[in-house]
Parts: structure tokens; sequence; C-alpha cells
């Protein structure tokens, strides 16, 4: 078992519950009288999917998809794969991916391509956490809770060698 | 729009893959019967005979001073700037010849197997189908000669040769919706700064740079990302005789997102210097979204890569 050693605790619960309150209300307004599935992204958004999902107070779908790396042996590189996909039908629904946190966009982008190809009526994401200036994709990022710079996170769904994720914070890594 | 057109031999199976490719793309097929009803309404039946068997009378005034070549060709590429299309023979790979929206492929097949195909269809004997076969390539070739000028089993008419001897209907039909569709992304790259002054290299072969790049190239791969290298170059600085003497070619498009990339392995003091000229190809192209690949961001992603296929893929915040 490892220690966890963090800097300091850059969100805390309280703060986190609070931002997700109002995501989810301010969805709940946006998605009224639609169709809406959300899509948590396995397993850095689980903590805040679950508590995002019961800030809406409007019907809603839910799933939970996760992306792995699977060695191709055609090739001396892996490619990204779905290895958990979507078990509800998103045809034709209003979808939002849920992710913690977003900064270069290349796995929200692959997972974007492939969950398009099924033809939802929309497709937003939603990310706890945001770096804009890292992107290198546009995404179509409509809800996000709080921006952050490039330092390491722990905690609130996010690890460190799969150690953290029970954390009810968000703290900075020691890196 | 878009034209796909057909050149096909007798015997060759164009005539399917033209209805498939059709059919698949929810296009018109526009074959001669279709080309004579649409175009021609008030034509006499011995005016059609007459075209059927003479190519030189498609020289002859139809009506209004107008041949029926003229009125052919101008019906056809009024038809294209309304809707998209696959043709079917004659010789629309000559009337789109200079066109960028068009793409053209000629469908062959070796004489053994046009020979059996031709024999099994019309029930004949080996002598009957192989003269059929011989009269029928006269005519088209004549037909396209004296039409046109051209000989139609040259090659360098078409984007695309296919063979049915060795290809299924259903291989060239996805050869051609393959080529199509990358022939169509191309053309709207060029088209997208072609009044900015952006230079076009997307025909050059890709050769990369360093091996950054390369792996660059595999971490995109890895994610499913479609790119092209080097598609563009963007002059940003002229000298006074409007040679360019400043220009920027981003490393990587994006073709799905459309997006460039320039990835910087650099140490600061050159990234500084790249950010400005970044700058100064957003105010000339505005409405090009470049983004510049950090060296920080690029270690980070080339360590998921090499993370690959190990059993424990790691953080997930390596994105």
């Amino acid at each position: 078992m490892e220690e966890i050693r963090y800097k300091k605790v850059l969100f805390n619960n309280e703060q986190i519950l609070a931002r997700v309150d109002e995501l989810g209300k301010q969805i709940s307004k946006d998605y009224a009288g639609k169709e809406l599935v959300i899509l948590g992204v396995l397993k850095g958004s689980l903590f805040f999917f679950t508590d995002l999902a019961r800030a809406i107070d409007i019907p809603l779908q839910l799933d939970m998809i996760a992306i792995g790396n699977i060695p191709d042996m055609t090739k001396s590189t892996g490619i990204v794969r779905i290895t958990k996909d979507v078990d509800i039908n998103i045809t034709g629904k209003h979808v939002i991916v849920v992710e913690d946190i977003i900064r270069t966009g290349l796995t929200t982008a692959y997972l974007l391509q492939t969950l398009e190809a099924r033809k939802p009526s929309s497709i937003e994401v939603c990310t706890l956490l945001y770096n804009p200036e890292r992107q290198l994709i546009d995404l179509p990022v409509k809800y996000y809770g709080f921006e952050v710079d490039r330092s390491w996170l722990i905690g609130y769904g996010m690890d460190s060698g799969e150690y953290g994720r029970n954390l009810p914070f968000i703290a900075e890594l020691e890196h | 729009m878009s034209i796909i057109t057909i050149s096909r031999q007798m015997g060759s199976l164009g005539d399917e893959v033209a209805g498939a490719l059709s059919s698949k793309l929810g296009w018109d097929l526009i074959t001669r019967d279709l080309l004579m009803e649409r175009f021609f309404p008030d034509i006499r039946p011995e005016q059609r005979t007459r075209l059927g068997e003479s190519a030189k009378f498609y020289l002859s005034e139809y009506k209004d001073g107008k041949t029926f070549k003229d009125t052919l060709s101008e019906s056809l590429l009024s038809m294209a700037k309304e809707s998209s299309a696959v043709l079917l023979g004659f010789g629309s790979q000559l009337l789109f010849s200079g066109s960028e929206n068009a793409i053209h492929v000629r469908i062959v097949a070796s004489d053994d197997v046009r020979l059996s195909r031709v024999q099994k269809q019309f029930h004949l004997s080996e002598t009957a189908a192989s003269e059929l076969l011989s009269s029928t390539d006269r005519k088209h070739k004549r037909f396209v000669s004296h039409v046109f000028g051209k000989d139609s089993t040259d090659v360098s008419l078409y984007h695309l040769v296919l063979n049915t001897s060795y290809m299924s209907v259903d291989e060239c039909v996805a050869a051609i919706l393959a080529a199509f569709r990358e022939h169509e992304l191309r053309v709207r790259i060029t088209s997208e700064t072609k009044n900015e002054g952006a230079i076009d290299h997307q025909t050059d072969r890709p050769v990369f740079k360093n091996a950054s790049e390369a792996e660059f190239a595999k971490i995109l791969d890895m994610y499913h990302i479609d790119w092209k290298y080097e598609p563009k170059t963007f002059p940003v600085e002229w000298d006074s005789e409007g040679n360019v003497t400043l220009a920027f070619s981003p490393d990587f498009y994006l073709t799905r997102f459309d997006t460039y990339l320039e990835l910087t392995t650099m140490n600061q003091k050159y990234v500084t210097k790249k950010n400005r000229k970044l700058k100064k190809v957003k105010e000339l192209y505005p409405g090009i979204s470049i983004k510049i690949v950090y060296k920080k961001d690029f270690l980070e992603l080339a360590e998921r890569l090499k993370a690959f296929g190990s059993p424990d893929p790691g953080n997930e915040q390596e994105e």
C-alpha cells in the first residue's frame, strides 16, 4: 500500500458539492422536456457522475463507459478501445458525456467520435475539471466545474497508481 | 456537387458497379437512356437510332444551332451544380475532366473473363461473343475519339482503374468510395483557405522531419484520430515585391476536428517565437484553428504510448 502525499487541497468536499449542485440545476433547466442520457467515463468520473446525476431533477437515463489500452498484435503500439460499452440506446437522445478532467482532450475526442456514429440528437461534454489551455481539440465542453492548471491532481475519483480515488476532496499531488 | 463517372468495358460488370455505387451513395445513376429522356425530350426516333449508331451524329445540330454534344454537355454541367450523381458512360469522364469535384473510374476485366461473362449473359457461342466484344470496344472507343478527340482506354484520364477479373463488384464499390472520400476531404482542405493564399501541398509525399513527429502520428493513431501531415503552408510575411519571407506549415491537420496542430519539443525561447508566428497566422487566416502541442504534453502522451500493451495502463490523468 502506498502512502498518499499531496501538497494542498484545491477543492474541499463542500466546494465540490456546491458546484456540482449548480451544474445539476443548470442541466435540469437546459434539458427540461428532452430525453436525456448521461454517460459517466470510468473510473475517474465515478463520484462526480453519481453526485451530478442526483443533482439533476429531470427524468434521465444513465450509463457508464470505460476505455482502455489494448495491445494490437498487428502494430508495434496498441490502440484505445472501449472496454465497457454503453448498454442503453442513445440514438435520437440528448447525450452528456461526464468526465473528471479534460486536458489534451484526445481520449474524449475518441469517445465522441465513437458515440456520434450512433446518431444521438445532441452530444455535449460536462467535465468537473478543465484546462482549456492544454486542449488540442475543440470539444463541445458545455459544462465544467473548475478550471485547473497543469498540476497533478488526486481525489474525488482521480488516482495515483489506483490509490486516492476515495478521497472526498481534490488535492494537488507532489510530482 | 460531386460527380463520379464510370467508364467501362463490355463484360466488365461496370454497370453493376455503377448501380451499386449509386444506391450506396443515394445519388442518381445517369445512364444513356435516362439522358435521352431527360435532356432530349423532343428527339425523333430516327435521331435516337442514329445517335446509337454514329458517334459523328453527336456533332450535328439538335436544335437552336446547338449540337447534340453541346446540349449534352450543358445539361450535364448544370445538373451537376444541383445534385450529385454517378454518370455511366457517354464520355462523361471528359465532360468533367477539369472538375475538382469529380472522380473518374474505369472498370476493366481481362479478355477471357469478359468473353465468358458475355457468352453466359447473351447465350452466345465463343466466336459470336468475341465478335460482340470487339465491335462494342471499337464503338466505345470511336464515340469518345470522335466526340471528344480522346482515347477512352488511356488510363491517364482516370483517377482509378479497377479490374473485375480480380475484384468483386463490392470490392470495387468500396475502393471507389474510399478514394472518393479522401479526394473530397483533400478538396475541402484546399478550398477552405483558397482565397487567403495558403499554399497547398497535399499531393506531396509526406516525410516526417523528425522522430517526434513520427511518434505523435502514432499517438493520434492510438486514439483513432484521423490526421494529414503538413497539408498546407500559411505565408505570414512578404517583402515589398510580394515574395514570401515567413511562412508557417503546421505539422498535422486533424480532419474530423478541423484543427491544425504544431508540435514543439524545443526550449521556451523558440516556443515564444513560434507563438508569435502562430498569432500572425490567426490574424491573417481567421477561421483556421491552430494549436500548439507543448513539450510537456507531448512527453506525457508519448509516455502513455509507451505504456500501451502493459497490463496496467496507469493513471487515467495521463491523457
